[in-house]
């Protein structure tokens, strides 16, 4: 069966990487969005700070803000969508696979795609712009760690996102929801720090604020080694928690499925 | 021991019930009604291993609804469906090991990838020895010519090209019970009769076939038994000779006369049979009832009276018959 997990991922990144020139303005309009966060946080931090950032924190912070966002929108959630909305659900349910692991295969497959954009992008930022370094080895690898659970998550919240599609008929509203939610509470658009108390709350309280703040927050020690650990945690019970209620979410829709047509 | 087995299957949706125009649609949306649709009313089916079965009917009849719950996509309403002993929407992974399914107005292939790597991609799934793939698509090639295309994207393929490689992604694991959807729609001559000499040959390998089509040569050629269903029910279920036989009681004959048909005196003098003008003045069409005469009887009693100077026996058609029985002229 694992051999099917990543012969699926491997479409999926074929797939991918198929559509050269799409590939090539995501890592171009990725590149833009960091710069012009740069441009803006640095006018307002100046040689100040801003929520605990100065301004060698708060290049780290965008930086790896750019390499999650590249990694957290990669994934193929209108694909995924469009398989329900136009009734190719019913040949995925002819086929002797788990439908869920098979659409994790392929989503976290596409997203494998973006790495090396996400690399590259990262590399050349740090060397252009020289942000602040890990706090110690044991960070830098807490914060590594943590990122690989970007993929999981990713593909949970897209995977709910996309089973509405059974009741709604309609994706692009679920979309730009799901999208602002994961910008606006992962700390992509402005710092969780920055945010009132009580919204800070509610971001800790939800998945989306893995995708940024939590390496970021390993990486600059804004939380001791426990605090990191406990993150991951985190990250990782989300991770499950997500799995699960997707499952549990499709045992009753798979029993509403309805395909008109021939 | 039937392979597959459905008992009193229906399907009813949930249809929004929606007056048109923009009044419609405001009151839609403050006060949603919804009024049931029965697609498949009370089906039962049985089929034997080794059968080829033609599932035909009117457009909206509920074919592609009968196939879905068969294949375990949709879950039944009522009744129950159990294929090789299993039920195919509770059981749906064990299920789809054993099938095969095409549905010719949506495609399996990967469309952006080389026909190949979906096939491979399929090896996976199915669990398909490299032995076993190898072997299969040699006979695919042999008679779907599959390796003219294997290295196109599926986007670049024509739809004979596009059917004939579904048909492969269908088959590559070898399935003991197939159900085809419309498998020939949309391709012209010679690849349906490419598509059919393939289909008689899987038939001919043992494997049991469910065959959904809107053309009637499709049915005549690769299956012997026909289930016609009509408004979610089942309207005639048997063997295809023995519908021509239970429902084709005329037969006819065309004569070309010398000069013009005088159709009313033609009537009169012959009143045992129906006669109608044909396209030319000098055609005419003598239709018979086939259990009072027979062919000879009726060509004899023409022939010495008339001299016609041609004639023509229209052979019974099963275009004819499903025709009438669509349109609610026959019964069971």
């Amino acid at each position: 069966m694992a051999n099917l997990d990543v012969a699926l991922a491997t479409i999926s990144f074929k797939r991918k990487i198929a559509y050269k020139s799409t590939w090539f303005f995501s890592v171009l309009f990725g590149e833009w969005s960091l710069l012009a966060g740069l441009a803006v946080w640095n006018h307002l931090i100046g040689d100040g700070e801003i929520g605990g950032y100065d301004w060698d924190a708060m290049k780290a912070y965008l930086i790896i803000g750019f390499l999650t966002g590249t990694l957290a929108w990669a994934g193929s959630d209108w694909e995924m969508a469009g398989r329900i909305l136009d009734g190719m659900v019913a040949i995925d349910l002819t086929k002797p696979v788990d439908f869920q692991r098979a659409r994790a295969a392929e989503y976290i497959g596409g997203m494998t795609a973006s790495i090396p954009s996400a690399i590259l992008g990262t590399a050349a930022a740090a060397l252009l712009f020289r942000p602040a370094g890990p706090v110690s080895p044991l960070a830098a690898a807490l914060t590594a760690f943590s990122l690989l659970f970007i993929f999981p998550l990713a593909f949970g919240i897209s995977y709910l996102a996309t089973l509405a599609c059974f009741l709604t008929q309609r994706f692009l509203g679920i979309q730009w929801a799901k999208d602002s939610m994961v910008a606006f509470f992962s700390g992509m658009m402005i710092p969780v720090a920055l945010m009132p108390v009580w919204l800070q709350g509610v971001a800790w309280a939800l998945p989306f604020v893995h995708f940024t703040t939590t390496p970021a927050s390993i990486y600059l020690g804004r939380v001791d080694t426990a605090g990191a650990l406990g993150l991951i945690a985190a990250e990782a019970a989300w991770a499950v928690g997500l799995w699960v209620i997707g499952r549990l979410i499709w045992r009753r829709l798979v029993k509403k499925v309805t395909v008109h047509g021939g | 021991m039937p392979i597959l087995e459905a008992r009193s299957l229906t399907k009813t949706f949930r249809r929004p019930d929606k007056a048109s125009g923009f009044k419609g649609a405001v009151k839609h949306l403050m006060q949603r009604k919804f009024k049931n649709y029965t697609a498949v009313d009370g089906i039962d089916l049985s089929i034997d291993a080794g059968e080829s079965v033609a599932y035909v009917g009117p457009n909206g009849a509920g074919k592609s609804t009968t196939v879905k719950l068969l294949t375990g996509i949709l879950r039944p309403s009522e009744g129950t469906v159990r294929v090789m002993g299993r039920d195919p929407h509770t059981e749906r992974i064990a299920n789809a090991h054993d099938i095969g399914v095409l549905f010719g107005q949506r495609t399996q292939l990967w469309w952006d990838l080389p026909v190949e790597e979906s096939l491979k991609l399929l090896k996976h799934m199915y669990g398909v020895s490299d032995a076993d793939y190898q072997r299969r698509i040699a006979k695919f090639d042999e008679l779907l010519d599959l390796n003219e295309f294997m290295p196109a994207l599926a986007r670049t393929l024509s739809l004979g090209q596009r059917m004939r490689a579904d048909l492969a992604c269908a088959l590559i694991h070898d399935p003991k019970m197939v159900y085809l959807d419309e498998p020939t729609i949309g391709l012209d001559i010679s690849v349906k009769d490419r598509l059919r000499a393939f289909l008689r040959e899987l038939v001919n390998d043992g494997t049991t076939l469910l065959l959904t089509s809107h053309d009637l040569a499709d049915i005549e050629e690769v299956c012997e038994r026909i289930v016609v269903i009509d408004k979610g029910a089942i309207a005639y279920d048997g063997s295809i000779e023995r519908l021509k036989a239970h429902y084709i009681t005329t037969k006819a004959v065309n004569l070309y006369l010398e000069g013009t048909a005088d159709v009313p005196a033609l009537a009169e003098k012959f009143p045992d049979y129906e006669w109608t003008a044909g396209e030319a003045p000098s055609e005419v069409t003598v239709t018979y009832e086939s259990g009072r005469f027979t062919t000879a009887e009726v060509l004899g009693s023409l022939t010495a009276q008339l001299s016609p100077r041609d004639l023509s026996l229209s052979e019974p058609s099963i275009e004819d018959v499903i025709r009438r029985l669509y349109a609610g002229e026959l019964t069971k």
